[in-house]
């Protein structure tokens, strides 16, 4: 089946023009925070804009290596704990921001990538990986790896809750 | 002949580098004003949400400072280290492991800010169930850690 072409439209434009608006309505009431609140939003852009180049990239290579019945049968229904599997190890060395990733996981689903693996996905990125002497040094060892060990068994507790709560919901 | 035409048909499938890179660029460039959006009000909240205040919410109660702990770190944004920093200094001033530990895993699992986008992108069921099921998580496992690593202590 051919897949069919969306046409091309903005998407935000209405919450892009409602934070605009605070902006102008602080600046107002505040222009030195509202200055403030501009240029910490322009150090996060500069700091994220390497992870959405890799998230973009990594995006056409997965669409460029694996047909969408190949990643049906890696991250679909038919997965089965390989797929869980790869969502946890993915989201445990994912990096930057959740929202960098949301593109990808959108064309991902699109393809038939399984919202329960979504949702493990994006609570293991709780676990990271280069902070995690930072976190043994300021909680300690056993603090960071008993967090570490729940927050992996919670992730997937979640992404098999969510599929039966969408199962029961005939989804 | 039959070989040839699933042959063909299996090339026209498979796109180009070039066509994947030009697609996945589009499918980024489209949620621009989204993330433009979601980016400034990261800014909004990391100046008019300061540590200061977020420390002020706890009380000393582990069950209340738990929820609390959940609902800051959903609130606040930036990055992980400063939740650990911040995590580290409540602890400090003797705020509960389970109150610190809610705090620092919600500020990675949630977040209030991304709440539209994720709406827009993933779908409005799907936002609001797995935002309720980390929120409820969150408070679970920093319950189960403290519990945990006080009886290991």
């Amino acid at each position: 089946m051919k897949e069919k072409e969306k046409p091309f439209t903005f998407r935000g434009k209405f919450f892009v023009l409602l934070v605009f608006a605070a902006y102008i309505v602080l600046f107002f009431f505040n222009s030195h925070i509202a200055l403030l609140a501009l240029q910490k939003s322009g150090r996060v852009v500069l700091k994220i804009l390497p992870i959405f180049a890799v998230v973009i990239v990594f995006t056409a290579l997965l669409n460029y290596a694996l047909q969408p019945k190949q990643l049906v049968k890696h991250l679909g229904e038919e997965s089965g704990a390989k797929g869980w599997l790869v969502a946890l190890f993915t989201g445990v060395i994912s990096h930057g921001p959740m929202y960098a990733w949301y593109p990808m996981i959108e064309d991902l689903r699109s393809h038939g990538l399984r919202d329960g693996l979504i949702v493990v996905f994006f609570y293991s990125r709780a676990i990271k990986l280069p902070l995690l002497p930072l976190m043994i040094d300021y909680f300690g060892v056993s603090f960071t790896l008993v967090l570490s060990f729940y927050v992996l068994i919670g992730a997937l507790l979640q992404g098999w809750i969510f599929e039966q709560l969408e199962r029961k919901q005939g989804r | 002949m039959n070989e040839q035409k699933s042959k063909n048909v299996k090339q026209q499938k498979k796109p180009s580098l070039q066509q994947a890179l030009k697609k996945s660029s589009l499918a980024f460039w489209a949620i621009t004003p989204m993330l433009i959006g979601v980016i400034g009000l990261v800014g909004l909240f990391q100046v008019l949400v300061t540590p200061r205040m977020l420390a002020s919410l706890f009380r000393g109660n582990a069950l209340f400072d738990t929820l609390i702990g959940t609902l800051a770190g959903a609130t606040a944004s930036g990055n992980p280290v400063v939740s650990y920093l911040l995590g580290g200094e409540l602890m400090k001033q003797g705020i509960s492991l389970y109150a610190v530990t809610a705090f620092i895993l919600s500020w990675v699992t949630l977040g209030f800010i991304h709440l539209p986008v994720e709406a827009e992108v993933l779908g409005f069921r799907f936002t609001l169930y797995r935002n309720i099921l980390a929120f409820v998580f969150t408070m679970i496992i920093a319950v189960l850690t403290s519990l945990t690593v006080q009886a290991l202590a």
